[in-house]
């Protein structure tokens, strides 16, 4: 069903989405491969001893990785979980906020795009991600190698009536792409499957989140298990920063500068030569 | 050119000038390589906004360069505190008194400057408005150092939300003393009649005929206790 989904080209208000059913990862990262196959990203090692992760987080050339959470069981063998962590393509998205080039915006089918020409480097986006999920590389002085990176949910490929290259790839089809609102139905019945099989904590994260994410996930424990946030919340102080700080500043400043124009007009009526009312008074006696 | 009295007396030593020239400089520069972002690209129009020119070389040079300013900034004050530590105290002493003439000036001073009248109250070395710019400028440094220092060393170790907060601190701080910084540079090098104080910034020296119709109560005590320094122009 979803391997052959494509979004209508004429509709491109419709939402489409990732679904990743973590209860059908085996953390072979294909995906990870695929990701930096596709976009061209450089290979960088740099795995943490004691895990099977490949990369301690994402990185601005790291978009996707597989997490992986290790569950000791007080009897038998511990297991473990398996996130795929990437962007979540927030419908209230902090990184668009805090992005002051707009390099970062709502793109069509609720992709969170990222335009890297229009992209500074300024970093404002890597605090503004509840997730950790957008990076710029930290570099002092060497700046214009600066780009904030991130997963585009393969907006080229989708655009395109492609697959993203991680769904495409995954091997036990764990990773699903469609239509939002049929995904999201789809991921509450399984987990009513799951918790009939005894997963009692099973749930789904994604749907109301900020918004609503266009990263959804079907999750054998609580996100808090996950390190995932909990009713994460975009910050009001971020949106007022931008969509009113911003304003209220250059409103201020047009009024300021219109006031000077104004206020010159007039006192050079009134300080003719550069001189006071009084100066000029009592200098029709005074010679210069 | 303004017609004088041919005296001038003298209001700042040559640190305090090279601090506030160095201060000012420093913050356009701060100024103009901070804010070219805010100019986006407008989506309904075809312009292109300034946030791209922050990219690649001239990226780099402008935030470099806002760095080196930041410095700059920094550095200022000590040039004061150390060439000229005399006049620090009595300086900050008038500078933090605001008293009911000062309040009187704030209030009548922009009718004043455009008008003409008004009388002003009299005035110290500093008047209403030079202290309110003071103040200003005083809490905008304190802002501009530790939130700057904190977005250029912390970013990826201080928490989120400082950073989110240093952020937001930053930007007001930043609208705030531009107001500010804009009507000082308009009174002090526009205004066709206060503008007449520029030269106390430039050569230390200022006509001593503004300087007893601006700042009265200063010329006279000054006069009085034989701590003003008068000359003939041209001497």
């Amino acid at each position: 069903m979803w391997e052959s989904w494509k979004p209508d080209p004429s509709n491109k208000q419709q939402q489409v989405a990732m679904l990743v059913d973590t209860s059908e990862c085996i953390g072979c990262k294909a995906c990870e491969v695929a990701c930096k196959q596709w976009n061209e990203n450089e290979v960088r090692i740099n795995q943490e001893p004691g895990t099977y992760q490949s990369h301690p987080s994402l990185d601005s050339q790291t978009w996707t990785i597989i997490k992986f959470i290790e569950q000791p069981e007080a009897e038998g063998m511990g297991q473990w979980l398996m996130q795929k962590h990437n962007c979540m393509h927030c419908t209230e998205a902090g990184c668009v906020t805090a992005c002051p080039t707009d390099a970062l915006q709502y793109g069509d089918y609720g992709v969170v795009t990222l335009d890297q020409d229009s992209c500074i480097g300024c970093g404002y986006c890597e605090p503004a991600c509840p997730f950790d999920a957008i990076h710029v590389d930290k570099s002092t002085f060497n700046q214009s190698a600066q780009k904030a990176g991130k997963c585009t949910l393969c907006f080229d490929r989708i655009s395109n009536a492609m697959q993203p290259a991680c769904v495409k790839t995954c091997p036990t089809d764990c990773i699903k792409y469609g239509d939002r609102d049929q995904l999201i139905a789809w991921a509450y019945e399984r987990v009513e499957q799951l918790k009939a099989m005894g997963y009692k904590n099973a749930t789904v994260y994604g749907d109301k989140e900020l918004g609503g994410l266009h990263e959804l996930y079907v999750l054998l424990e609580g996100p808090e298990t996950y390190d995932l946030p909990v009713e994460p919340k975009l910050s009001k102080r971020l949106t007022f920063w931008k969509y009113g700080l911003q304003p209220i500043g250059k409103a201020l400043l047009g009024t300021a500068i219109f006031g000077m124009i104004i206020n010159w007009v007039a006192a050079r009526r009134t300080f003719k030569g550069g001189l006071h009312p009084h100066e000029a008074e009592a200098g029709s006696t005074m010679h210069d | 050119m303004a017609r004088t009295t041919g005296k001038k007396i003298k209001k700042f030593s040559l640190s305090q000038r090279i601090f506030h020239w160095l201060y000012g400089v420093s913050w356009i520069l701060l100024v103009l390589t901070g804010s070219i972002f805010l100019w986006r690209a407008n989506p309904e129009s075809a312009a292109t906004g300034l946030g791209p020119y922050l990219q690649g070389s001239v990226g780099a040079a402008a935030r470099t360069l806002h760095r080196i300013a930041a410095l700059g900034l920094m550095a200022a004050p000590l040039v004061w505190i150390f060439g000229d530590f005399k006049t620090v105290l009595p300086d900050l002493k008038e500078l933090f008194s605001f008293g009911k003439d000062d309040l009187r000036y704030m209030l009548v001073a922009p009718l004043h400057y455009t008008t003409g009248k008004p009388a002003l109250p009299p005035q110290g070395k500093y008047n209403g408005g030079h202290k309110v710019n003071f103040y200003v400028v005083v809490l905008t440094f304190i802002a501009f150092v530790v939130t700057g220092l904190g977005m250029w060393f912390g970013r990826g170790t201080i928490p989120d939300e400082a950073f989110n907060n240093m952020r937001m601190v930053h930007s007001i701080a930043f609208w705030g003393g531009l107001a500010m910084g804009l009507l000082h540079i308009y009174l002090t090098m526009i205004h066709p009649f206060t503008s007449r104080s520029l030269s106390a910034m430039v050569n230390g020296w200022v006509d001593l005929r503004y300087a007893a119709a601006e700042h009265s109560r200063w010329v006279e005590t000054a006069t009085k206790n034989g701590t003003a320094q008068i000359v003939e122009e041209g001497k």
